[in-house]
Order: structure tokens, then sequence, then C-alpha cells
């Protein structure tokens, strides 16, 4: 496994250098947790045991579906998620998509691995056996879950 | 043959010389590739590629498989010591003797949730963590997560309950199979039928490293895994006519089986099949 990589432009997150850090407290959420549910659930639906139904349909092509920054517990949490099939995809590069979404999220500046399981629900590795419908609840979770340590500076994920 | 026994059984002596293996183990680089290569085969079930350890049908084997290769590596540095299961359904307390000074030593403090006691204590001079989750070094726990979201151990009904089904798993073998014992041991949440449970609680419940990615960093992995091994030991005993599944490839194409491992299948790293380690009775027994 490696690290999520970095999303080269397209999401409307404002650079690092012009959020003053602690001077903003509101969350940017486009979309809502029941606009996250994977594309693969739609491949799945018919064979698949059914995960609990969708509440929202799914995203289209190219739009960000959840976006936030945030001070959590005294930490800079940012995410994006960005559905980044292109219009016209045929149904089997849609799995792909949805098996490497384009989530990321950053916990005071550093990368933090993003996973995402069957029913659309995302994990990270600092909180790897529960999973949250939203980056924001997952990156939240995640902030809980480290307490005082930070996340581990990109160089040093083995994986 | 050798026997694992409950950790609140062991003697004093049992006791420091299966930490003492740990350290060894640690010291010379092998306890580490045993992290790694727990995160290595922790595959998602949304990823195309094949996935042996987690969210499938193969936990059970696979796990029963890389603690017989920990145990090995133990045996090679004392042959005398086996690994010693928690049941965290009678020892659910943090005043537990498992987590007394000369076992594993106890919660986090608080703060920065450090373990300060024991010899997994950062400050003992023997015990560093690190394996690229967080930037610190030293082990931390944090016992039922105290604040905004706590989690309390599972009880014996959890277990009794995931014991009685009689299946072993169901299509799609991954993370939402909302029956058979797998998932209910392996205890995924899973919106609108359960939340998190069983396995996945106690690596909750525990917090620090045991909640991430690198959970083998904490050694109390082990015991807790151990304690999974002999639940699938209870339910076999308790099943004798249901049998590992999937079986066959060509009896049950469900859309995930290509990336699941059936009772003939060899199981990576070590070429395995879930058939070979259906009964361990010729190595260890548990007391």
């Amino acid at each position: 496994m490696s690290p999520t990589p970095a999303k080269p432009g397209g999401t409307r997150i404002p650079s690092r250098r012009t959020v003053l850090r602690g001077a903003f407290t509101a969350a940017v959420v486009t979309g809502t947790a029941g606009a996250l549910l994977p594309l693969l659930d739609h491949e799945r639906a018919a064979a698949a045991r059914p995960a609990p139904a969708p509440e929202a349909p799914a995203p289209g092509p190219g739009s960000t579906t959840e976006e936030f920054a945030e001070m959590y517990r005294g930490r800079e949490i940012r995410g994006t998620a960005t559905v980044v099939v292109p219009a016209g995809a045929r149904d089997d590069d849609r799995v792909m998509v949805a098996a490497e979404p384009g989530s990321e999220i950053r916990i005071d500046g550093r990368p933090l691995h993003v996973m995402r399981r069957a029913d659309g629900t995302y994990l990270s590795d600092v909180r790897h056996y529960e999973s949250y419908p939203t980056l924001l609840e997952t990156a939240r979770a995640a902030v809980d879950e480290l307490g005082a340590a930070g996340l581990a500076h990109p160089a040093a994920h083995r994986m | 043959m050798y026997t694992r026994k409950n950790q609140r059984d062991l003697t004093r002596t049992e006791k420091r010389r299966l930490v003492d293996a740990i350290l060894k183990l640690k010291r010379s680089g092998r306890y580490d590739d045993f992290v790694v290569m727990h995160r290595e085969y922790y595959v998602m079930d949304t990823e195309r590629r094949p996935r042996p350890a987690h969210m499938t049908s193969s936990f059970f084997p696979w796990h029963r498989q890389y603690l017989l290769e920990f145990e090995k590596a133990l045996q090679r540095v004392d042959a005398g010591v086996s690994v010693p299961y928690w049941d965290w359904t009678q020892d659910d307390r943090p005043t537990s003797s498992l987590w007394a000074e000369d076992f594993l030593g106890g919660n986090g403090r608080q703060g920065d949730r450090r373990v300060t006691t024991g010899a997994f204590a950062y400050e003992a001079g023997n015990w560093s963590v690190g394996r690229g989750v967080t930037d610190e070094h030293y082990l931390t726990r944090n016992f039922g997560r105290p604040g905004r979201d706590p989690v309390s151990l599972p009880t014996k009904n959890d277990v009794a309950r995931a014991l009685k089904d009689p299946v072993y798993d169901t299509e799609p073998w991954n993370s939402v199979c909302t029956e058979g014992f797998r998932n209910r041991i392996e205890g995924w949440g899973i919106r609108g039928v359960r939340t998190v449970g069983l396995h996945n609680r106690v690596h909750q419940w525990v917090g620090g490293p045991m909640a991430g990615a690198a959970s083998p960093e904490d050694p109390v992995f082990w015991l807790h895994h151990s304690y999974i091994d002999l639940l699938w030991d209870r339910w076999r005993k308790a099943h004798p006519k249901s049998a590992y599944l999937p079986g066959r490839k060509p009896a049950s194409p469900g859309p995930d089986r290509d990336y699941v491992f059936g009772l003939d299948d060899a199981m990576p790293p070590w070429s395995v099949t879930p058939r070979k380690l259906l009964d361990h009775g010729k190595t260890y027994r548990y007391a």
C-alpha cells in the first residue's frame, strides 16, 4: 500500500498558504454524507448481499463530493473527495475508480492514508478497524485517535 | 506439540520468558518484519487484488499461520514459549494482570497516552514503535477510548451470538457480509445492521498502534489473535458439519471470488491453504 498521492489541482480548497492556521473554524462541506456512496455498490448490488441502501444518488463524474477545512481539537484538518470518472466511462472503469478514489485527508499538513470499504465508507491508517461515511468524520476520528501525536512525515511511510 | 495458555494462568517465570523472547525478536529486527507483513496483506475489499488477511473469508486461517510463524520465531529464541491468549470477556479491566508491570505494562498516561510501565515502555529502552503511521516512537494505549466516542470490550454474550451462526462465511466474502461466523467475529460495522464488534472492537479498545495500520506494534496483538484463533476452534466444535467457505471455485463464482481464498487456495506469503490450517491438533492445543 502507498500513501494516497496528492491531487493535482482541480479542487476548490484554497492553497494552504492563504489559510491562517487557527483563524478559521468553519467547515466547507459540499455534498452530503449520502452523496458519498460508492459506484462499486451499483456493480455489486445484484450479486452481493446488499449493504444498506444508498440515501442519495451517486455524484456525477468530475464532481467534488466532499471538501472541508477546519480546526478540530487544535489540529488543522483538510480533506477532499473527488469523483474522477470521465463522462461516458465504461462500468469497468468506474469500478477501478471506486477502488482508488480521489480522496485525500491532511492533518496539520501531513497526508493521512485513507482507504475505502465495499460499502463506500472510509477508514484510515490511524483508525484502521472502524469506518465512516464521510471524509470529515474519518479525519476527526483520526485526530481523536492520534491524541498528542502527529502523523508520520510522508517520507517515513514504508508502504 | 505445545500448549497455548490463558494469559491469566501464566506463572511469573513464563511471563518473563515470553517478554524476554519478544524483546530479543525486536532487537534482531524480526519483530518489525511481522509488523510490516501485517500491513502489507491488509488489503481493502475495494481493491482489485487478492486479500488474504482482512475483510475476507481467510481472516481465520491467514492469522492462524501468521501466529504460527511468529510463534516459531519466538521459539527459535526460547523453545519453551508459546503465544498465550487474552480472553477479553473475562479479563476486561485495566487492572487485569495482563497489564501489570511484570507482563505487558499498563494503559497510557493522561495527555500523551504513553505507556510508562513494563518492559514495553519506551523509557525502559527496549521498545520503540513508528512504522510509518505516527511520528512518535513510544508505545501508546488509550483503554476504552474515553471521550467523544468511547468503546467497551465485547462481552460473553457477543461471543456466544457469533458462535451460534452455523455458516462460516457468506457472499460476497467481504466486510459487508451481515451473516456468517467470520464477519461476526472480524467485527466490521455495517450501517443499519450492527456497530463495530468483537475482533475489531478489541483493537479499538486498546487504542494506540492497536487501533491502526501497524497494530502488531503492541505485543498484545498476539494475545488477542490467539484468542480469536481459539474462537475458531470453538465454532468448529459447535458446528462439526459446517465447512470452511468458499469451497471449490466453480461452486461460488461471485464477483469477489477471484480475490478471496477458498479451501484449497494457497495464501500468500506462505502458500498454505486454509484446508491445511483447519486442524492444528498436532502442533498446539489450547488450555
